[in-house]
Formats: structure tokens, C-alpha cells, sequence
């Protein structure tokens, strides 16, 4: 596998992680706290810091998107 | 605000046979049309016409409900659950889109190339064959449209990300402001999302114009324009549905409904839009840029 393969898994390892919690507190909390709110908040920072990372590296030259080859 | 404390049982309703009757008429007159037939096309615009009004009426009689106080946290609680399942659904939905888009590309056109014990199967269907994705050069493409070249992922796509990205910081904007008792920043916050929403909507429809007029990259396009259409076209399916859905909270949040304790339609409908953003950066990656 490689290492850009390794980055975006392990974002989305934590996306997800914490859109699920989200999810976990909106059935447990039945809208009595903060912890959604927290927890989506925490989701889209991450997925922009995703996409700040994505354009990067494009601009660096790391990554290529999908071409026809 | 009045609950009651027993169960909450409802009282007979139409709403589900109406349902049921416009499904079966927009899905069977849907298979109609594919086969030309001018009353299908007709059946499946009734059809839908019909779940569009069922899905206002009984969404409005269920909020008229709650606002009267019908509810008590046992409702409340099946409405969560109700949510749960869904979300449950739509994930398994999903996940069989991206799961052909994997097998297609990781599995069976390497296979047909001659990729791991199929040497002979590349030897004597397609020698010449070559497995490159986007899967471009078919290896017979006769009954196919050959795409001239795929959409670039900086362009449209990327606009389009940002778009959706920062409709999910807007609505978590719009979130916090419900928990902290602010209302202007509450409404704000949810139609500076829904313009977010429409705004990729419109830009989607761009994306598919210059994919078919330009790029002759169509549903027909083989595995690739299938799946390519088939993610993306259902995603946008739940842009629409996420953005009329969010309509209705703005219109509940205008009227003074919700407040910090009550607000399930608008946690319901928030988590919808964040997994429907999350869906669409998967998009993104495994498909322009993996």
C-alpha cells in the first residue's frame, strides 16, 4: 500500500469515527447535550483538513488524480 | 408544553397505502418508460407527484403533532430509533455502490486483462486487452459509447467538495447556535447551507452537461460510466432529498419550533447531511483521485 493510500485511510478512519459517535450521542443523549454538536464539529474539521491536505499535495506535485492514462 | 405519559398509539392513517400506491406506480411506470411505453412514463410522474404529497402531508401532520404535544420521550426515542435504521440502510446502500465500483476496478477487469489465474481468460477472450482505470479502452467497445476523456478532478469536482464542505461547517454554525438559544444565527446558518446545497446541485448538473456533450462520457460509457453515474447521480439524489428536508427545519426554525432540549427533526436531518458530505469526500477521493 502506499503512503498517500496509508494518510486518506487514517483520515477517514477518524471521519467516520467521529460522525458515528455523533450518531451514538443523538440516540443515547436524546438532544439533553452538547457531545453531537461536538462530535459533528470535530467531523468537519477534520474532512476540510482532508481536503486542504488533497489540494496540497496536488499543488506540490505529490499526487496526480485520476487521468486517462 | 403538555405530554402524555403513556404510550403513544396512533390513530389509523392513509398515509402509508398512499405511499405504496406511489411507489409501485412510479417504479412500474418507471420500468414501463425504459421499454417506451408513453402510460408508464405518465404512471411514474403520478407516482411520484403522489410521494411528494404524501411525504409533505404526513411530515406536516407528524410536526403538527409534536408542536401540539402529542409526544413524550418514548416517541422521541422511537423516532431516533426510527432514524437509526435508516441511517443503517443508507449505509448498506452505499456501501453495494462502492463495493461494485471496487470489484469492477480492483477485481474483474484485471481479471479480464489476465490479471491473477486468469491468464487464459485475457489470452482468449481480449490478448490485446490492457487493464487501465478509467476503464477508456473497452476491450469491445461495440455496444458502448467510447468517452473521449473523463471530468478533471481540480476543476468541477474540487469547486464542488469546497461547496459541500462548507455547507457542513455553515449547518454545524447553524447547530451551535441552536444550543446556545441564538435564533438569527440558527437561520442564517441553515439558508447559508441550503444555497450551499442547491449551489452543488447546479454545478452537478453542469459537471454531467459537459460529461455528455463534451466528453461523450454517458450511464453507457461501460463499468466506468455506469459506476461513475451510478455514485455520483445517487449521491446528488441525496443532496435533493437533504436540501428539501433542510427547507422544512428552516421553515420549523422560522416559526419558533425547536428548542435546546427539543430539536430531534433538527439532529435528524443535520447527521443526514453530514453523512451525505462524508459520502461525497469518499466520492471524491476513490473516484477522481485514487
Amino acid at each position: 500500500m502506499e503512503f498517500k493510500h496509508l494518510i486518506i485511510i487514517l483520515f477517514f478512519i477518524f471521519i467516520i469515527y467521529s460522525l458515528g459517535s455523533a450518531l451514538y450521542y443523538m440516540m443515547k443523549d436524546q438532544g439533553g447535550s452538547k457531545r453531537m454538536v461536538k462530535a459533528l464539529t470535530m467531523r468537519i474539521g477534520i474532512s476540510i483538513l482532508l481536503f486542504v491536505v488533497i489540494i496540497f499535495s496536488f499543488w506540490m506535485g505529490w499526487i496526480k488524480p485520476t487521468g486517462v492514462a | 408544553m403538555q405530554s402524555r405519559s403513556d404510550y403513544y398509539i396512533p390513530s389509523g392513517s392513509y398515509w402509508p397505502i398512499l405511499g405504496s400506491v406511489g411507489l409501485f406506480a412510479m417504479l412500474g411506470g418507471f420500468a414501463g418508460s425504459l421499454h417506451g411505453s408513453i402510460a408508464g412514463t405518465v404512471a411514474m410522474v403520478l407516482g411520484l407527484g403522489l410521494i411528494i404529497f404524501m411525504v409533505f402531508g404526513w411530515i406536516g401532520q407528524v410536526v403538527h403533532e409534536s408542536e401540539t404535544g402529542f409526544y413524550n420521550k418514548q416517541v422521541d426515542m422511537s423516532f431516533r430509533m426510527g432514524m437509526g435504521w435508516f441511517i443503517f440502510s443508507e449505509v448498506m446502500f452505499f456501501a453495494a455502490f462502492f463495493g461494485a465500483l471496487f470489484y469492477a476496478r480492483q477485481l474483474s477487469v484485471p481479471w479480464l486483462a489476465g490479471e491473477g489465474n486468469n491468464f487464459w481468460t485475457g489470452e482468449l477472450l481480449w490478448p490485446e486487452f490492457k487493464s487501465i482505470w478509467p476503464l477508456i479502452q473497452m476491450p469491445d467497445a461495440s455496444n458502448f459509447t467510447v468517452p473521449k476523456g473523463i471530468i478533471t478532478a481540480w476543476e468541477l469536482p474540487a469547486i464542488n467538495t469546497l461547496l459541500l464542505l462548507t455547507s457542513g461547517a455553515t449547518l454545524t454554525w447553524a447547530h451551535w447556535a441552536l444550543m446556545n438559544k441564538n435564533r438569527n444565527q440558527l437561520i442564517a446558518g441553515l439558508i447559508l447551507t441550503i444555497v450551499l446545497g442547491i449551489t452543488f446541485l447546479g454545478l452537478q448538473i453542469e459537471e454531467y452537461f459537459l460529461a455528455y456533450t463534451q466528453l461523450d462520457l454517458k450511464l453507457s460509457s461501460g463499468i466506468y460510466g455506469s459506476t461513475f453515474f451510478m455514485l455520483t447521480g445517487f449521491h446528488g439524489f441525496h443532496v435533493t432529498l437533504g436540501v428539501i428536508m433542510l427547507t422544512i427545519i428552516l421553515m420549523r426554525c422560522i416559526r419558533g419550533h425547536f428548542n435546546m432540549d427539543r430539536h430531534f427533526g433538527f439532529e435528524g436531518v443535520a447527521w443526514y447531511w453530514h453523512f451525505v458530505d462524508v459520502v461525497w469526500l469518499g466520492l471524491f477521493v476513490v473516484v477522481y483521485w485514487l
